[in-house]
């Protein structure tokens, strides 16, 4: 009799296991997520915020936002520069269009092409870069010269003259080209060589910038490796500084200052993407303040930095200096560009 | 008791070291203070193609092994080496893919998208078991298929299951095949590979569900042999339709059947058949007329289950993603939703105009119709024809193994007498 009852009861227990298996199994079923709606269902402490990143502390903003922004007209902007007159000088839509520092348009060269970049040297010629080539006008937009094409890889991002020198950064060779005033080309800098300490640059997007220093060394961003690196004219590697950090002090994401530029007095002005960020550096690098942050910048501030990431990524912010200090931002979201002057007594 | 405890253990290990690992994708990456150097980003090598072919050559002789095995040397013992062996290889060390099971969605979704190439190693997964089963039965799930592996060694305490039990769940694995070619047809989903409950497992890492799935699956595995197998295995479905006619057949016993009865029980998986009685007539003239009532009920049944698939189109077509996306984009654009998810919002980013979404849309859920007609048409016959098989009545003088559920695991060959007898024969000469 007990053996007979030990033996339901063992039938029933399992029963009662599997039953309560099957259930547990159609729920699991039922509630697995197939398409992701349900995200991670981790707890908020795992949940990276961006948008904390994007809030910089007031009294590290070193800069105010002076007169009202200049809109280029172009649907796609890509660079800008400042001669010495104070003039701006915006690139976009096949063209080069020239302000004056109120923001009247003062006058417009059409281009066959669509321009990546440009510089205005102390002679008032204006040096256009193109995908593969760069191009010579003089101040009234008549063009004085066409250079060689730099083959189909190129991508040319950036140009700065000396006296006698013309430097020109292609992203898609990952090098510095330096050419004499005529065009002809002296040596390439930058390319990978351990002999003589040079690593290469890495460039992981269409951003390398470089500018000649009051010091007489030629400054280069190397993106990839977050950090500026100075090389004398002939492609020596003098030093470097910078590195990757989220925090202000450093250049954060994938890559890392898009654009930079030289103040008057040797401080370096950088910009990034991604988390779009106008900071003042000393010669040294040492960080000294903030021109504007994500929440100068997007609208909406910080909590839409994100929106625009893929935007960032794809128009990253341009930047250029006047001689009096003043820095002028080229926000390629709207096409406009922003101008920006040191606070009183900062 | 001992046997018991390595699975308890084994089952515990699974368990922990399936845990579900999850991450965000982070923009910027995080900082370390500690002086912690970040590495620099590499992908993994892709696998090599020539381990396509070392799994496929591992398979083939996995098939010939079992096979040998099961017919020829009727040793359980190897067969249980070679199905921890196939557990490991298939299983963990393979991940568990590519697996025939799965295969199934490749070819499904290479006859109806002529885009789609299947390897020809996936092909020869496919194949190779269904060739196998031609000739010797069930051997691949005997010893070589992981999913069946991993629930063979858990059989700790079988319980019989009632016929009409079986076949009633035996009807799920029906419906699962037809409607994981459905799915696979339409591009929607490889829902089998969604919903394997061993792959947790095999990964050793994956959804906490799926592990929670398959920890079930073992657990009811104890008691109810292989439950994947029989009840949910779409390949399992092929399988016995060939094991059927297969040209040879797992025998119990090497000699003449003595009736003895002690195989009876040691199938875990209830394919022992008895030998039948005389049919008593007036249970012969019922049964007669039950199978014209139901010879005539078949193309009802057919139509009614294919009608029931087409009408559930605008359910099974929600599985496609495109689908998905046109009805949550006419919320959104008839206000019945205010918040827009990243796929509405990334399709808006295109451009793309809504009415060729929709389009598209019912498009899709028209080949859902059609499919549904099929699926449905092809659950209704198996639904009939199981009903019909119940009228029908073989004739069997000896304990046979069940052509098309046997999954010749050896387990009956042990408890032969015959067999032991063969044996110790041998053995003495």
């Amino acid at each position: 009799m007990n053996v007979r009852l030990a033996t339901a009861n063992t039938k029933v227990l399992i029963g009662v296991l599997i039953a309560a298996a099957v259930i547990v199994a159609i729920v699991a079923v039922v509630r697995l997520d197939t398409t992701g709606k349900r995200g991670s269902g981790l707890g908020k402490e795992f949940v990276y915020d961006v948008g904390d990143l994007a809030k910089i502390d007031p009294n590290l903003i070193l800069y105010k936002e002076s007169t009202p922004a200049i809109d280029t007209g172009f649907t796609k902007t890509q660079a800008i520069a400042v001669d010495s007159e104070g003039s701006i000088y915006a690139a976009g839509d096949k063209a080069i269009r020239k302000f004056a520092e109120s923001g009247n348009l003062l006058g417009e060269t059409r281009l066959a092409g669509m321009p990546r970049c440009l510089t205005v040297a102390g002679d008032g010629q204006v040096y256009v870069g193109f995908k593969e080539h760069l191009e010579i006008y003089d101040a009234q937009g008549k063009r004085l010269a066409t250079w060689q094409r730099l083959g189909d890889d190129a991508v040319l991002t950036s140009i700065a003259v000396s006296k006698n020198d013309v430097f020109v950064a292609d992203a898609g060779n990952r090098i510095v080209h330096h050419f004499d005033t005529t065009g002809k080309l002296i040596n390439r800098i930058g390319a990978r060589d351990m002999d003589r300490n040079i690593p290469g640059f890495v460039i992981p997007s269409p951003y390398f910038d470089l500018a000649v220093g009051r010091d007489g060394l030629l400054r280069v961003s190397d993106p990839g490796r977050h950090r500026i690196e100075a090389y004398t004219f002939d492609g020596d590697l003098e030093f470097s500084w910078g590195g990757f950090s989220a925090g202000i002090e450093g250049f954060c994401g994938c890559c890392n200052p898009v654009n930079f530029a030289i103040l008057a007095d040797e401080n370096f002005v950088t910009c990034e993407k991604g988390l779009i960020r106008v900071k003042i550096a000393d010669p040294d690098g040492a960080f000294v303040g903030v021109v504007a942050g994500p929440e100068q910048f997007v609208e909406g501030g910080a909590s839409r930095v994100s929106e625009y990431g893929p935007g960032a990524q794809a128009g990253a912010f341009d930047v250029a200096v006047d001689t009096s200090g003043r820095i002028f931002v080229l926000d390629t979201h709207k096409g406009v560009v922003r101008i920006f002057t040191r606070k009183k007594g900062e | 008791m001992i046997r018991l405890v390595y699975i308890i253990i084994g089952t515990a290990f699974l368990l922990l070291s399936s845990g579900t690992a999850s991450g965000f994708e982070r923009f910027p990456p995080p900082d370390f203070e500690s002086g912690y150097q970040q590495p620099t980003p590499a992908n993994p090598a892709p696998r090599r193609n020539i381990y396509e072919y070392v799994d496929t050559a591992v398979l083939l002789a996995g098939l010939s092994l079992s096979s040998y095995l099961v017919l020829r040397t009727r040793s359980r013992r190897a067969i249980l080496a070679l199905c921890v062996f196939s557990l490991f290889y298939f299983g963990f060390w393979r991940k568990g893919c590519v697996c025939p099971i799965g295969a199934i969605q490749n070819i499904a979704l290479s006859i109806f998208d002529r885009d789609y190439a299947v390897p020809i190693t996936v092909m020869l997964f496919f194949l190779l078991p269904l060739v196998f089963t031609l000739f010797f039965g069930r051997t691949f799930c005997a010893a070589v298929c992981p999913l069946g592996a991993i629930q063979d060694l858990v059989v700790l305490r079988p319980i019989s299951v009632p016929e009409w039990l079986e076949g009633g769940l035996r009807m799920f694995a029906y419906v699962y095949l037809a409607a994981a070619v459905l799915f696979a047809a339409t591009g929607s989903a490889f829902v089998i590979c969604r919903y394997d409950p061993f792959i947790s497992f095999f990964h050793l890492s994956g959804n906490f569900h799926l592990l929670i799935l398959g920890a079930c699956f073992l657990l009811v595995g104890v008691f109810v042999g292989r439950p994947y197998c029989r009840f949910v295995c779409p390949y399992g479905v092929i399988l016995r339709q060939l094991s059927r006619i297969s040209k040879w057949k797992v025998a119990i016993t090497p000699e003449e059947c003595i009736k003895c009865r002690l195989c009876e029980d040691s199938c875990p998986f209830g394919a022992i058949r008895a030998p039948t009685a005389d049919w008593p007539a007036h249970d012969y003239n019922k049964s007669k007329k039950r199978l014209a009532f139901l010879i005539i009920l078949l193309p009802v049944l057919v139509f009614s289950s294919g009608w029931i698939g087409y009408a559930l189109r605008p359910v099974t077509s929600r599985v496609h993603a495109t689908v998905r996306l046109a009805d949550r984009v006419y919320l959104e654009e008839t206000g019945q939703a205010e918040e827009t998810t990243d796929a509405s919002s990334a399709f808006r980013g295109t451009g793309k105009d809504i009415q060729e979404l929709y389009a598209e849309a019912l498009d899709i859920q028209a080949g859902f119709g059609l499919g549904g007609w099929l699926a449905g048409g092809f659950v209704g016959l198996v639904l009939a024809g199981k009903l019909i098989a119940v009228s029908l009545r073989r004739r069997r003088t000896d304990y046979q193994a069940d052509r098309a559920g046997c999954l010749a695991c050896g387990r009956c060959f042990e408890y032969c007498p015959q067999e032991h007898a063969k044996r110790k024969l041998a053995k003495d000469n």
